[in-house]
């Protein structure tokens, strides 16, 4: 009886102890939070953003390799192809911009996410937000282009990058020299009025292609925290003014001046008002959490999305409607948005600190 | 009659009362509507009207005009009756500056309208930051929460991100988490920071030389200027007395005059950036004073030790530990300079020694890595020794409480060190780097996070290691020379868990949290070694076996010595070995389970034993007897019990030491082995009191369990430090505390381990019973389990 008692009071005593030094801080308590929040509804539209740009990259895949047998059956000749293949290539040609036009802004509708995210940022890299290695630096694109030839395309830039410097002749290298090719048939050499090299649109566009799958897959897996929401925001945010100064340089404000090769098509404007939105996807999914520690606080960001979004449209509409922006003008603007994003990540890194959120650096 | 008319009286009235309030309340919202809109949407209202104004006025003057009438509008109707009680002097500029502006946009003058457009924002952010500092020492927290939105921050870039010191103090203060006063001094420290880094930013913009054809920006920064300034001015003041001042405002006023009518600005912007050169505006708070002062005090301990690495017979042998010393002088005097002015005001000619010290060691380190000239260790070890002891004079005790955010500094600068020899492809640099942060960790914040957060080290363990989670582990890639993307990625996420890790030790170095750390820590690591020195003891409780018992103390004494000697070792010594504590651990624990199953087995399959020694009878001299194999077993069972977690718990108190003292800690030490001892004492009665068998039983499921938690343990100690591949089991995660009591961890190799000595332990108890069942059918009667009389006989004539 003694020894049972004994026994039992040996067990209270080492459970006790168990449980006390087991007790540890109550700082892992982000899963709570981070089921308060809808972040269900980021990955969600990510995954719609993925499935629509796979469709318009194999678009893009099935044009570019169209225009590589077009060329692979008149052994390359160009001459010939141009003058015998003509309409066949515009069709694939003109497919092909059609599907980079769609992908582009589709894509800009979701950096904001890919960038963010720290196990699908390498993808933003390689799509779309990394430089040549011509250029240097820390943003390289990891990514080289194995040619249908065997050469390889060492660090040419990221994909939508590069794609679009072959379809518009915005890099001269990956077109082919010397051959002037009438899109409009105005008998005029006008902005992109070149043959791409086969070779480099077939190996972009099958890359891209690829890219997007391995994206798409990264985003299945992808469990969104707080921590992934709050700092995609806080970590892109800001890049508004990066935006701008690239507008700035674009052919649309600096025109034939500009020596870009991106954003010659498009412009960054457009960029930016996608990047937005994806933007705006984000925080709504942290709005019900952010409402609980300081609702007007979360009213502010909310509004200022919308209102930074609107404030680019505007400046976009005007420039659609062919306003050319002086360059005191853009630079006014341009500093405008970055005081406009500067305050809006001030407030997310606020209401982060409010809710206890770890910010990755 | 009377009372009919009394009753109609009373009904009109109260009809008339219900109207009323009825239209009360049908005004309150309207009412309340005009006072419910909040500073920072006001001051955004402004801002964004006057930048609309701006951008119409040369093209449609109406709508410019609307623009600002509404700007003027959102002023009058939100900020101005605070304003104009709390900030007059703030209300009547405002006023001004309306004035101005609209006179601006009359003269369709959009220069001199970006300049009135500035001086009204930053007035506004004047303002706003006076209220907020005002509330703040009458002790109103909520009207700064308030007020504080209405801010600027530094300009965010991709890879700055915003402060959040003055929000987080100001909640702090109405949750009474902090004082007023300490509030004070971080919203003080947070605001006049990001205001001078504004004035700095626009500064720089008036040297761009692009700008220069951009008179409406020139005019604009150069307003901006000249505002953010005004907010700074009373520190300048202080710091640099009034004549400096007036110069500075004197030059500011001139620039903004000269930007607005398109003239140089030279000779003033010089004037003005030579007046704020090393001026600092945001004072310390007491958290960033303890922490640079703790930052100061760990890298100057580290420059002899990179430098005592490096240099071998006055000749550089290792260029990259010589990096590192400078690298750690650097962060000790970008520390010292932000102290500066605090040590000056206590002893201004201690602090002028300690700065010419400090300053004399850079040509040192220096030359030794360029070759010229390499002084001894010894020199730059006395120099740091005397200019350390400066500084202990200078500073008070109550400020040299040691932060062990000094630490995570120490780490997250070992990490950049780390980023950086990856992006040159130095990948042996790299791991060297990443072992230094790691023994950092060890030897300091790793103790508290054993006691106050132990779920957090082993994602910070499998980060910096092995692990093949998310972000494979940093050892993992850089000896498979990762790309800089990947291993950065790892940073960033090792960085988020350290960040964790240092919020939740954050509170934890009070002397009770410490001793009761201490206590916490020896219980834990002394449990396993007590459960099996405990078991064993009492099951050695006969005539015939107890002197077995002597080799097991003998053991344990061995291994209190060894662990004594190795508290005793200098600290420095330690941190230099921490690195490889854990392959330390790893060889011990492989040894101490080795031992425990031979001795298991031993004690349980004693037919083995005898049967095997009775084979070599006929060889017992040549061979080391059986006995002697059995004492030499037990001693070693006794030594790696204790010692196998004593280096690292060493480390751990050693940690703890620098925190709260000698005294505190070998409190906490005693509470913990009373602790453990008293357990074993109970396990020792228990055995002792049970009948032999089923002593036997208690014992060998004690020690079958205490075996299975070694393995799992080990094996995990193994995967840390890459002696063994880490395979996760994928479908399922076991919460952290069966690791740290059960060593269960969701490995495949731990798993299969762990089954694999249940089952070698289980089978050979399993196929003794069946020998011993076939002995029986065939007769022999020796009984797998001998009596006391049987072992006796059988262990003297082994003796013999």
């Amino acid at each position: 009886m003694k020894l049972r008692y004994f026994s039992c009071s040996t067990c209270f005593v080492l459970i006790m102890l168990v449980l006390f030094t087991a007790c540890g801080s109550q700082e892992n308590s982000q899963t709570d939070k981070d089921k308060q929040a809808k972040l269900d509804n980021v990955k969600n539209y990510l995954l719609e953003q993925t499935g629509t740009l796979d469709t318009y990259s194999r678009q893009l895949k099935d044009a570019a390799d169209s225009y590589y047998l077009l060329a692979k059956n008149d052994n390359f000749d160009y001459t010939k192809l141009v003058s015998l293949q003509h309409q066949q290539i515009l069709v694939a040609l003109q497919s092909a911009r059609k599907a980079w036009m769609l992908a582009s802004p589709n894509y800009e509708r979701m950096e904001g996410i890919v960038a963010g995210v720290p196990s699908l940022s390498k993808y933003d890299n390689i799509l779309d937000a990394g430089v040549s290695g011509r250029e240097g630096g820390d943003d390289i694109a990891q990514v080289d282009l194995t040619l249908p030839t065997g050469k390889v395309l060492q660090k040419p830039g990221n994909l939508f990058g590069v794609l679009e410097g072959t379809l518009w002749g915005t890099e001269p290298t990956f077109t082919v020299a010397n051959t002037f090719f009438d899109y409009d048939n105005n008998g005029k050499q006008d902005f992109g009025d070149i043959l791409p090299s086969p070779d480099v649109l077939k190996s972009a566009a099958d890359a891209m292609s690829s890219y997007v799958v391995e994206l798409q897959v990264a985003a299945k897996q992808w469990q969104p925290t707080l921590t992934d929401a709050f700092s995609a925001l806080i970590g892109n945010v800001p890049t508004v003014s990066d935006f701008f100064d690239s507008w700035k340089t674009s052919r649309f404000v600096a025109g034939n001046a500009s020596t870009q090769r991106d954003f010659a098509v498009i412009s960054r404007l457009s960029d930016i008002v996608g990047n937005i939105t994806s933007w705006q996807t984000i925080y709504q999914g942290l709005s019900p959490l952010a409402r609980t520690v300081d609702a007007n606080q979360d009213t502010r960001i909310t509004k200022g999305l919308t209102n930074l979004k609107t404030y680019v449209q505007n400046i976009e509409k005007k420039e659609n409607n062919g306003h050319r922006f002086t360059p005191q003008e853009a630079d006014l603007f341009s500093n405008e948005a970055r005081q406009r994003a500067t305050a809006i990540t001030g407030d997310i890194s606020q209401e982060a600190a409010k809710l206890n959120v770890k910010v990755a650096e | 009659m009377w009372s009919h008319r009394i009753a109609v009286s009373y009904a009109r009235q109260l009809l008339a009362g219900v109207a009323l309030v009825f239209i009360a309340f049908a005004l309150l919202p309207l009412h309340a509507s005009t006072q419910s809109v909040y500073p920072a949407d006001a001051g955004e209202s402004i801002r964004d009207a006057f930048f609309d104004a701006q951008m119409e006025l040369p093209y449609d003057a109406k709508i410019a005009q609307q623009k600002l009438a509404d700007a003027h509008t959102a002023y009058q109707s939100v900020l101005m009756v605070t304003f104009a009680a709390d900030v007059p002097e703030l209300n009547q500029r405002l006023q001004m500056g309306f004035s101005e502006a609209q006179d601006a946009l009359v003269a369709k003058d959009g220069v001199r309208f970006a300049a009135a457009r500035a001086t009204v924002w930053t007035t506004i952010l004047a303002g706003s930051y006076a209220i907020v500092e005002q509330a703040l020492k009458k002790g109103d927290g909520h009207t700064a929460r308030l007020w504080l939105s209405l801010r600027e921050f530094r300009q965010a870039t991709r890879f700055s991100h915003p402060d959040t010191d003055a929000t987080v103090a100001v909640d702090d203060v109405i949750a009474k988490k902090i004082s007023f006063a300490d509030a004070l001094v971080s919203v003080h420290a947070d605001l006049l920071d990001t205001y001078q880094a504004r004035l700095t930013d626009a500064l720089h913009e008036l040297t761009v030389p692009g700008n220069s054809g951009f008179p409406i920006k020139y005019a604009e920064q150069s307003a901006l200027a000249e505002g953010y300034f005004t907010i700074l001015a009373p520190i300048y003041g202080q710091q640099r007395g009034q004549k400096a001042l007036m110069q500075v405002q004197q030059a500011l006023q001139n620039i903004h005059q000269a930007a607005v009518e398109g003239k140089d600005l030279d000779p003033s912007l010089t004037v003005v950036e030579d007046a704020i050169q090393n001026f600092r505006a945001a004072p310390l708070s007491v958290t960033q004073r303890t922490r640079r002062i703790g930052q100061l005090f760990r890298f100057l301990s580290l420059i002899p030790i990179e430098y005592g690495r490096g240099v071998s017979n006055g000749v550089v042998t290792r260029d990259f530990e010589i990096r590192e010393a400078i690298t750690f002088h650097d962060g000790a005097e970008a520390a010292f300079a932000d102290l500066q002015n605090l040590f000056n005001e206590r002893n201004a000619s201690k602090t002028q020694q300690a700065k010419r010290l400090l300053t004399a060691l850079a040509p040192k380190l220096e030359a030794a890595t360029s070759g010229k000239q390499v002084v001894a260790p010894d020199t730059i070890q006395t120099t740091t020794q005397q200019l350390t002891m400066l500084l202990k004079e200078i500073i008070p005790s109550e400020w040299q409480q040691q932060d062990s955010n000094g630490d995570f500094d120490v780490i997250t600068s070992m990490l950049d060190q780390m980023v950086a020899a990856v992006a040159r492809k130095e990948y042996d640099q790299a791991e060297a780097a990443r072992l230094e942060a790691y023994s950092t960790l060890e030897t300091g914040p790793e103790a508290r996070l054993t006691a106050f957060a132990p779920q957090m080290i082993k994602p910070i363990e499998d980060l910096f290691w092995y692990g093949q989670d998310k972000h494979k582990g940093l050892a993992y890639l850089i000896s498979h020379k990762a790309s800089l993307r990947e291993i950065r990625a790892t940073c960033d996420a090792l960085d988020i868990e350290l960040a964790v890790a240092q919020k939740a030790i954050m509170d934890s170095n009070t002397p009770f949290a410490v001793a009761v750390n201490a206590a916490v820590i020896v219980f834990r690591e002394g449990l396993e070694s007590v459960l099996i020195l405990a078991s064993l003891m009492g099951s050695l409780k006969h005539s015939s076996t107890r002197r077995y018992q002597r080799p097991l103390w003998l053991g344990a004494v061995l291994a209190l010595i060894a662990t004594v000697l190795t508290w005793l070792l200098m600290r420095d010594i330690l941190v230099s070995f921490a690195r490889y504590g854990e392959s330390l651990e790893a060889i011990i624990s492989v040894i101490a389970i080795a031992v425990l199953l031979l001795v298991t087995n031993w004690f349980f399959h004693k037919v083995y034993w005898t049967g095997w020694i009775a084979q070599f009878h006929s060889q017992k001299r040549r061979l080391l007897s059986a006995e002697a194999g059995q004492w030499v077993g037990l001693i070693l069972l006794g030594l790696t019990s204790i010692y196998r977690e004593g280096f690292e718990t060493v480390l751990f108190l050693q940690a703890l030491v620098l925190d709260a003292g000698t005294g505190v800690v070998l409190s906490g030490v005693g509470l913990g082995l009373l602790g453990a001892f008293t357990i074993g004492v109970i396990i020792f009665i228990l055995q002792f009191k049970l009948p032999y068998k089923k002593m036997l039983i208690v014992t060998g499921i004690m020690i079958g369990i205490v075996l299975l938690i070694m393995v799992g343990n080990t094996v995990q100690v193994f995967q840390v430090v890459g002696w063994l591949p880490i395979h996760m089991l994928g479908f399922v995660q076991f919460p952290y505390w069966t690791g740290l009591w059960f060593g269960l961890y969701a490995t495949w190799e731990g798993i299969l381990l762990q089954v694999a000595a249940a089952t070698f332990v289980v089978g050979s108890y399993v196929l003794a019973e069946c020998q011993q069942k076939r002995r029986n059918n065939d007769g022999n009667t020796k009984s797998v389990i001998p009596s006391v009389k049987e072992k006796s006989l059988i262990v003297s004539s082994v003796v013999q």
